[in-house]
């Protein structure tokens, strides 16, 4: 029922900002209080990028390969790119690298000061930015590309 | 069967109620969506419509502020500092993609001549390539020539985050992050982090009325997505402050120096020592501003190990030793994207704050060269969207230039 529930709101959502496809979806606070609520117990990863960041790029190539040998990695995606000139390379970047099956969100126009604050004030926008979601729904954030080794070890052992 | 059903229509009543929450509680994630379309009706000359502005005095004392809105650039200019402002002018060259948001942003600078110089990098079709790019107006603004390509690798490679300095005889410095390097050696199949440090320089040619700009490698191992900083010492030479890779991705600040008639150049010097460790794109460019007495007075951002925040220090030996960095802002209120100029004896540092909710701009004087700093004043604030703030003078007065998308640009007195 919840994961009903949940779908159908985010689809809602989808509905609302204008995203008939369900590609990414405007990340706000009540989005995020939901994310951090349907992922509870588990340990999750939440990644951040953006368009003018190429180690974000190989983050996402990471991702995409990992997806290839295993389901239903527990990743969340954010573009934070704020600016309504990026959505098709938004776009086009998550269709490339063949991320649409994860939950894609994104900063909406000029949200991204307050979106950055509100996962994280002591997060200044360094990318890529990740963090990984334990259990207990602590967060311990890292910037930098990571690993290929780390992100298997989080994603991996874990859930499978 | 029936109880599916109740089922079925609480979820759907639930989930209206749901939506219908979301959309009264979410106008703003709708309204943003419709931005673009509000973007494309609004005038496109309007100032409020830039994501960046690029503020800069002339000879004659008009104030100027250029911007770019889809595919072109505009300007304006004020006989009266700020208080009021001609019609918008464009740029009129053919329309291109320029870089204009965050760290990157058109640049204009002048010559004593009426000449007007204008610089950007304008975005190509492949991810993360772009080309410097530069247009000159012999008639203040009136027109201008039809823009050149300054890199002359002719690669599908990055060059962006240029900086622009002319002299008043129209001596034009041109520096930027080049990815020919690290272009060619990939197609090694060899490793290659960060990008190169170009230089670009020429001077009006008269007789073909033409610019022919030189392109020199000054530094290799550069952060790839960092303005880079530049200004002039008393001796003439030109002084690059940028953001360096040093052994495993460790994000420091560099400074050289370059002799522009010997072309020689100085050491590359470390500035900053924070250690800040990251595979990725910090996006936080320093600032630079030398004296009368050529102490150099340098501010940077980092969030290394051994240094974290905003910092300001100065050098009286072009960077081979600094003074002990002072931290500068409020860490708590994500102080950042420094800048930072000296006018005689008085040095400004103004930096962003966001607390949340709001975004601030944060201003501390020195009146003693640097030695010491009055404490931390707040100058403005916005509640949506701010660009980064920068400090231009004309004579003896400074000023702070800061816009705020989709409200306008301020321009104070410091």
């Amino acid at each position: 029922m919840k994961n009903n529930i949940t779908s159908l709101f985010l689809l809602l959502m989808a509905m609302a900002s204008g995203h008939s496809n369900a590609s990414s979806i405007a990340f706000n606070k009540m989005v995020f209080e939901q994310l951090k609520q349907d992922n509870h117990g588990q340990q999750w990863l939440l990644i951040l990028w953006s368009v003018d960041c190429p180690a974000c790029i190989k983050e996402l190539k990471l991702i995409e390969k990992l997806d290839e040998e295993y389901d239903k990695l527990p990743v969340i995606l954010i573009n934070t790119d704020d600016s309504g000139e990026v959505i098709p390379l938004r776009k086009k970047i998550i269709s490339d690298h063949r991320l649409s099956k994860f939950e894609n969100y994104h900063f909406a126009e000029d949200t991204a000061a307050g979106n950055r604050y509100l996962i994280d004030p002591t997060w200044h926008g360094e990318l890529p930015r990740s963090y990984f979601v334990n259990e207990q729904g602590v967060f311990h954030g890292k910037s930098g590309l990571l690993k290929e080794k780390t992100l298997s070890k989080w994603l991996i052992n874990v859930n499978h | 069967m029936v109880n599916a059903m109740k089922n079925s229509t609480a979820l759907a009543l639930l989930c209206l109620c749901l939506y219908s929450n979301f959309a009264d509680s979410h106008q703003h994630q709708v309204a943003t969506e419709q931005v673009n379309d509000k973007k494309a009706q609004c005038n496109n000359s309007d100032i409020i419509c830039a994501k960046t502005v690029t503020s800069a005095f002339a000879p004659n004392g008009d104030l100027w502020r250029l911007w770019s809105h889809q595919e072109q650039m505009y300007f304006q200019f004020s006989h009266d500092l700020g208080k009021h402002f001609s019609p918008a002018n464009l740029v009129d060259i053919a329309k291109e993609k320029i870089s204009a948001r965050n760290e990157n942003r058109p640049k204009i600078a002048f010559d004593k001549f009426n000449g007007v110089y204008l610089s950007w990098a304008t975005p190509r079709a492949k991810r993360y390539t772009a080309d410097v790019r530069f247009s000159y107006s012999a008639d203040y603004g009136k027109s201008f020539s039809t823009p050149i390509t300054v890199n002359n690798d002719h690669l599908l490679t990055g060059h962006s985050f240029n900086e622009l300095h002319v002299n008043d005889d129209g001596e034009v410095s041109i520096v930027w992050l080049d990815g020919r390097l690290s272009y060619q050696l990939r197609k090694q199949g060899k490793e290659s982090n960060g990008s190169a440090l170009y230089l670009a320089q020429s001077t009006y040619n008269k007789s073909s009325g033409k610019f022919n700009f030189s392109n020199t490698q000054l530094a290799n191992n550069t952060c790839v997505c960092c303005r880079i900083a530049i200004d002039i010492n008393k001796d003439n030479q030109l002084a690059i402050f940028w953001r360096h890779i040093y052994g495993d991705n460790i994000r420091e600040f560099a400074l050289l120096t370059l002799d522009r008639s010997s072309q020689k150049q100085s050491e590359v010097k470390r500035i900053s020592n924070d250690h800040w460790k990251i595979n990725g794109c910090p996006h936080q460019g320093g600032g630079i501003s030398i004296d009368k007495h050529n102490r150099y007075h340098l501010t940077w951002f980092n969030q290394g190990s051994k240094g974290k925040g905003i910092f300001y220090a100065f050098s009286d030996d072009q960077g081979k030793s600094t003074s002990t960095p002072l931290a500068i802002g409020n860490s708590t209120q994500q102080a950042a994207h420094p800048n930072i100029l000296s006018n005689g004896n008085i040095v400004d540092i103004v930096w962003q704050q966001f607390n949340g909710t709001k975004h601030q701009l944060w201003h501390q004087k020195s009146i003693d060269f640097g030695k010491t700093f009055t404490a931390a004043t707040q100058l403005a604030q916005t509640k949506n969207s701010a660009d980064r703030a920068f400090i231009i003078k004309k004579d003896k007065k400074s000023y702070v230039s800061w816009h705020r998308p989709k409200q306008g640009h301020w321009f104070q007195a410091l």
